[in-house]
């Protein structure tokens, strides 16, 4: 992210290059773009030098010792080797780098100074909320959304993580760390990000059946950019377009769809399932594992259990195809 | 310092002292044997040492005998978790990939792990220890025979049991670590299964830490003093005193996760006042030791391989000996550094990434000691050195991974990814497998009397070294971009698809070196020439062993007076065969052993240990039913199966130990007479007991920290409208319970036995009317378990009591029964020393109990 | 009772009953550090739980830490010099504890118990970087 085509190109004729390249991904900490994650790569490769270097010199010297020079050195080197290399050596390295290490913590940690998110895990897909810069979370969230989060570059953005049944891990590799989320308590933590993007992240404490179906994508842009869409986000679904949009809607409601989902503006209040009021406008669909286009959306809908072992939503293959296409239209209109 | 009065030793009334020389003089020592009383004595040795034959064969308790059933037992469980490690390859190999399904695939990580852990690492080391310990201490068998025998068969019932259920497709499928709610709300009986099978197994593994302890510190022979004790005893001393310390929090773990599955109490539930940050610390207090519980005993394998191969003693013996102790000690500050994304404040954290890094010294002066001794020695690149140098490639890898995760703020990036599998694999190979496998190439002629293939074994390792390597290096990356551990599946656009492509490939190919090592270890080699005794040229006493074999274990127990007794006694050999030293002879036929003083190695005793017996099957069995049956829900064949293991247990002691001899003292050899029978801190039971207790009492301090963590973590702690504890009856029953402590020990002193008979009814009456009076004082105000966290750990609290007062009762009954029959007497008291010492441990916790339930709520 | 004819001598006997307790005396510096340690975490743990994230009540947390460190690390460097006295190091042939003797095993669990104390200090000062670097709850 960030490097230019050409610039990766060159790094791919270089050997070193291809390694970086191989490193990259959308997923990768070794792609960081977060402050957070930039320390800590920084800091990986840092220690992934030392520690080459610190395994080569042991397993050189235990090489040496029993297959080149197989005589009988000093004792008093022995000892030497024992102090210096139990105590005096691993002293000094293993003690800078705790020192860093607990002098980094603060700053990975710090408050949030811009908008606020809340995020609560759920067997397998994310709840979000959001406050804006400076409004009181004891208030309600000027939006709710699932599966995706955006945040504005260049600001520490404040995240609180709870979860509703059993343990998850809130994660965006490229942007920091990660916390648990626990059910019965609040968690809270802080990103940084500092260049727009599209990072994808995952839940990272194994939480049952479908935890590998449990991801995210994290939209970052341009803080004006993001002020406008939270504005628009705060705002009710757009009402449905055209004759299928309208059809969709319907059925929309006929198949009780609103008891579990809510649409904003609409009767649909429903909180079991996620908050679809601006579903179209997201990334990804059912917790970072399809696209979002009418395809995938008929699919999900269709058979979700197929797709996700264990999910709640259960599968609406009685539907005509019609039928099926016309509610995916109308999802998928919800900008 | 300590004058005689008040030493415990002279507490042991009318315990005989021993009578006669010692140390032997070198002319007692030179003194020949004359041949055809050392034949007539080899003779009554076998036969009092023979393994039953046949069908009683499995009735079998002698070390040699269960130590290989042991371990053969966990390497077959080894094998099956490996096979699920490849099939979760399989999954793994292309992305989308559907060869699995998410549930089979998350019952086989749970069980992968769960199976490495529990039935192979931890019982690996068991298995070993009682194989190899005697030997090295040159004793005849470890001091309670039938407790290994019993350990292995729960080991093999829990196991099977625990194991099978991944093929009726109900295995666990919550993870090794079992993390509530998750873990207590998953439905079919996987988290039962887990919960109960492995307590069981825990329990046996207990058992074997204290009778590993009672072997190092009073089995040695004569003359070992505790700066002349091999290393490898050193490893199991601490890494025994680990497990006592790390195993009972898990156990207490259990028993609240249980009590939530089963009575629905919620401990975990954070509805009611739970807290599932609870199980995650108790947890992780047992796991984290318990990798180096794995670890130390394997890398004292190590400790034993080196300095033969560098054929000259190690170097920095103490060094060693404060690297064991040092690393037993800091891995218990070391738990939260797998809770590090957990939320808890940065300087909670903080305490643990630094003793995490603390702990990189001593293990680094372990290492650095054994490269110092291959510098000093003159190296002979053996098989099983090949196998050590590729464990300490490995595991220098991983210890260098690990100072990375240790610092947290990296933690909390690459943690729950591959890249700790990466690492936990890194270490567990290089610090178990490796040093293990090395082992058994090393041992294999100690134990078989028969050598593995130099060939095969160069291939075993090659394959096993390059392909964990092909394996698991990848991972790194593989974590470092994104993936995290435990998913069935990933999507194929996000660069992850070539990395585990290479780890399957590599997989199989650690998977063939496997299977060579295996057929080399079973393929029959009854063609081969007997190996020399000593093959390797080794300095410890293992390799005095006869070949071919005898059951004896030791000719005579020799007295010993070098850390390397092969290489610095030059006629030891000679001497111990003609049976020149103590113990040559079992005149009575029975099995014995001697028992020695702790750092100095002075004999103290003539041990009579146990023989073959069905009852440890039986035991075994029922204990198994006891554990197995509420599995399902069903309690009462469960309580009859309880009964029963009991009664089998109170057979097997009444039958076969404390046994009042034919004599006062026995002829040893080289003018030492030693005491038969002695009672109180002298004698091994006792140490039994009293490291138990230690065990016990870990556990029981576990709940009691968890009363503490609730008040920590919950400000309303305990909640408005909830009873308290009655305090009358409360303190009433702490009254009562201590005036049966207090009777008891009475008994202790006096001498007349129609007294001691109507204290100890006294006693056992005050007991059942003092845990009477406990239940009472919860249930009587009405505290509900099912209602509140906070009723429920007080409940949690007075059902430990009550259970261990039901087995206190049983032992005043037992020592009652005793002095009716006249198996206990004023002289002979060990059962009754050791019951006062029981009430010693049970009347402390009594009294904190009664403060925790009774006081400590109306404080808060 | 029987007498008992050690050929060693009375001397060696109370020696002996001297050295019953070293053994536990080489995991007394461990113990401290654990001591410390859990001590640490307690106050650390219940100030940021039942206390205030930030101000007076931390600085106070960071007081009563310190001082407890400093109790632990006077107690162990005692404990170092009294075993750095018992392995004798002040003798030419320090490094051979291996003989059979009361002498050696004496010097042996001196130095067990030396070394023990110098990973326990270091232990120790590792406990407090935590409360030098950090400076709040979050």
């Amino acid at each position: 992210m960030g490097k230019s085509r050409g610039l990766r190109t060159f790094a791919m004729i270089l050997g070193p290059g291809v390694l970086l390249s191989a490193c990259d991904g959308p997923q990768s900490a070794l792609s960081a773009t977060g402050a957070d994650a930039i320390a800590m790569e920084g800091l990986f490769w840092v220690m992934l030098i030392g520690a080459t270097l610190i395994w080569i010199l042991i397993n050189g010297l235990i090489y040496y010792v029993t297959r080149v020079y197989t005589g009988s050195l000093s004792p008093r080197l022995a000892h030497g080797l024992i102090v210096g290399g139990g105590i005096i050596f691993p002293l000094v390295v293993v003690t800078s780098l705790l020192v860093y290490g607990l002098s980094a913590m603060p700053e990975q940690r710090a408050m949030g100074d811009g908008v606020k998110l809340r995020i609560t895990g759920e067997q397998w897909w994310w709840r979000v909320e959001y406050w804006p810069e400076g409004a009181d979370p004891a208030n309600p969230p000027v939006a709710v959304s699932a599966n995706e989060i955006r945040l504005p570059a260049g600001s520490r953005a404040e995240i609180e993580l709870t979860a509703a049944k059993v343990i998850h891990s809130f994660w965006i590799p490229a942007l920091g760390g990660k916390l648990d989320m626990f059910p019965g308590r609040v968690t809270r933590m802080s990103l940084k990000p500092l260049s727009v993007g599209v990072y994808r992240g995952q839940c990272a404490e194994f939480c049952g059946q479908s935890h590998a179906l449990m991801a995210l994508n994290a939209v970052v842009m341009e803080p004006g950019d993001f002020d406008a869409w939270l504005k628009a986000e705060a705002q009710d679904a757009a009402p449905p377009k055209g004759y299928a949009a309208t059809r969709g809607a319907e059925i929309f409601a006929q198949q009780g769809c609103g008891a579990c989902h809510a649409v904003r503006g609409t009767p649909a209040r429903g909180g079991v399932g996620p908050d679809l009021t601006h579903l179209g406008g997201r990334t990804s669909l059912a917790a970072g594992i399809l696209p979002m286009d009418r395809e995938a959306l008929m699919k999900w809908i269709l058979s979700p259990a197929s797709l996700k072992p264990g999910a709640r939503m259960p599968g609406y293959d009685h539907l005509e195809r019609e039928d099926l296409s016309a509610l995916a239209t109308y999802l998928e209109g919800l900008k | 310092m300590t004058s005689d009065a008040t030493h415990p030793s002279r507490a042991g009334r009318g315990n005989p002292e021993p009578i006669g020389t010692f140390p032997p003089t070198e002319e007692m020592l030179s003194e020949p044997v004359p041949e055809e009383l050392a034949r007539a004595q080899e003779e009554r040795l076998r036969k009092t040492w023979e393994t039953p034959k046949g069908w009683r064969y499995w009735t079998a308790v002698n070390n040699s005998e269960v130590g290989v059933w042991y371990s053969l037992t966990a390497f077959g469980f080894m094998l099956l978790a490996g096979v699920l490690a490849l099939l979760m390859r399989v999954q793994l190999a292309v992305p989308d990939n559907d060869f699995l399904s998410a549930e089979t695939f998350n019952q086989f990580f749970t069980m992968h792990g769960s199976a490495m852990m529990f039935l192979f690492a931890v019982p690996m080391f068991e298995a070993v220890a009682i194989l190899i310990l005697p030997a090295f201490l040159a004793a005849r068998d470890m001091p309670f025979p039938r407790l290994s025998a019993f350990g292995f068969w729960c080991f093999v019932i829990g196991g099977v049991f625990v194991m099978g259920s991944v093929l009726f497709g109900v295995a666990p499928n919550s993870g090794w670590f079992m993390y509530p709610p998750l873990a207590t709300k998953a439905e079919g009986l996987g988290s039962d299964i887990w919960l109960l099978g492995l307590s069981f197994i825990e329990v046996a593994s207990i058992a074997a830490a204290v009778e590993l302890i009672v072997g190092v510190l009073k089995c040695r022979p004569p003359g070992m003093r505790i700066n002349v004790m091999p290393l490898y005893a050193w490893y199991v001393l601490v890494v025994g005193g680990m497990i006592l310390f790390a195993f009972p929090p898990l156990i207490a773990g259990d028993f609240l996760f249980e009590m939530e599955r089963s009575f629905d109490w919620p401990f975990f539930d954070p509805e009611r006042g739970g807290d599932p940050m609870l199980w995650q610390h108790l947890f992780w207090i047992f796991g984290h030791p318990e990798v180096y519980i794995i670890f130390l005993p394997s890398i004292a394998i190590a400790a034993m391989i080196v300095p033969t191969a560098a054929r000259r003693p190690m170097v920095g013996y103490s060094w060693i000996v404060l690297s064991a102790v040092g690393t037993g000690f800091l891995s218990f500050g070391l738990w939260v550094h797998h809770m590090f994304t957990t939320g808890l404040p940065n300087i909670s954290l903080g305490f643990f990434s630094a003793a995490s890094e603390a702990v990189v010294i001593p293990t680094g002066i372990q290492i650095f000691a054994f490269v110092a001794t291959l510098m000093v020695g003159r190296v002979r690149m053996s098989l099983p050195m090949l196998w050590i140098a590729g464990a300490l490639a490995i595991f220098t890898a991983g210890g260098l991974t690990g100072i990375m995760v240790a610092i947290a703020p990296f933690d909390w990036q690459v943690h729950d990814t591959y890249f700790i599998v990466a690492h936990l694999h890194y270490t567990l190979f290089g610090g178990m497998v490796f040093p293990v496998m090395a082992g058994v190439y090393y041992f294999y002629p100690f134990i078989r009397k028969q050598t593995m293939s130099e060939r095969l074994g160069r291939w075993s390792f090659w394959l096993t070294f390059v392909g964990f390597n092909v394996t698991f290096l990848p991972m790194h990356l593989t974590g470092l971009k994104g993936m995290p551990r435990r998913v069935f599946t990933y999507p194929g656009d996000i660069g992850w698809d070539w990395l585990n492509m290479i780890s399957t490939i590599g997989s199989f190919i650690v998977a063939a070196g496997i299977l060579v090592f295996a057929w080399d270890l079973i393929r029959p080699k009854g063609h081969q020439p007997t190996p020399p005794r000593n093959p390797w040229d080794a300095g410890t006493l293992e390799w005095t062993h006869d070949v071919p074999a005898e059951n004896w274990g030791t000719r005579s127990i020799p007295y010993v007076t070098s850390r390397y007794p092969l290489w610095d006694q030059p006629k030891l050999q000679e001497r111990l065969d003609a049976g020149r030293y103590y113990l040559p002879d079992a005149a009575e036929g029975l099995r014995e052993t001697m028992i020695t003083s702790v750092i100095d190695a002075r004999p103290l005793q003539v041990l009579r240990v146990t023989g073959p017996s069905w009852i440890t099957l039986w035991a075994a069995a029922f204990t198994g039913g006891a554990f197995i049956v509420p599995t399902f829900h069903i309690y009462w064949p469960a309580i009859l199966s309880a009964i029963l293991a009991v009664a089998c247990i109170i057979w097997w002691l009444w039958t076969s130990t404390a046994q009042i001899p034919e004599a006062e003292h026995k002829d040893v050899g080289l003018g030492l007479k030693l005491p038969i029978y002695v009672s109180g801190p002298e004698a091994p039971g006792w140490w039994g007991v009293w490291i138990t207790m230690l065990g016990d009492s870990t556990a029981f301090a576990s709940l009691v920290f968890g009363v503490f963590f609730y008040w920590t973590a919950d400000r309303s702690f305990p909640p408005e409208g909830y009873p308290f504890v009655d305090m009358g009856l409360a303190l009433g029953g702490a009254v009562l319970l201590s005036a049966s402590w207090a009777v008891n020990l009475w008994v202790r002193g006096t001498a007349r036995r129609q007294s001691a008979m109507q204290a100890l009814a006294l006693a056992m009456l005050l007991a059942i009317g003092g845990a009477a009076a406990l239940i009472a004082s919860a249930a009587l105000p009405g505290l509900d378990p099912t209602a509140h966290v906070y009723p429920a750990i007080m409940w949690a609290l007075i059902v430990w009591i009550v259970a261990h007062v039901s087995l206190g009762v049983i032992m005043q009954g037992y020592c009652l029964a005793g002095f009716a029959f006249g198996r206990i007497t004023a002289r002979y008291d060990a059962p009754l020393w050791n019951t006062c010492l029981y009430w010693h441990f049970l009347a402390l916790q009594v009294l904190v109990a009664v403060a925790m339930t009774a006081l400590l709520p109306r404080v808060l | 009772m029987a007498r008992r004819q050690w050929t060693s001598g009375e001397a060696d006997r109370a020696e002996f009953r001297e050295e019953r307790r070293s053994l536990f005396r080489i995991t007394v510096a461990p113990t401290i550090w654990a001591l410390h340690f859990a001590a640490s975490y307690a106050v650390a743990g219940l100030t940021c739980a039942r206390l205030a994230d930030d101000g007076p009540d931390v600085v106070l947390m960071r007081l009563v830490i310190g001082a407890g460190t400093l109790v632990a690390l006077g107690l162990i460097v005692w404990l170092g010099w009294r075993s750095w006295q018992q392995w004798d190091a002040s003798d030419e042939g320090r490094r051979l504890d291996d003989q059979p003797t009361s002498r050696d095993r004496h010097r042996f669990l001196g130095h067990a118990a030396f070394l023990l104390s110098i990973v326990s200090f270091i232990g120790v000062i590792y406990t407090v970087l935590p409360v030098l670097l950090i400076g709040s709850c979050l």
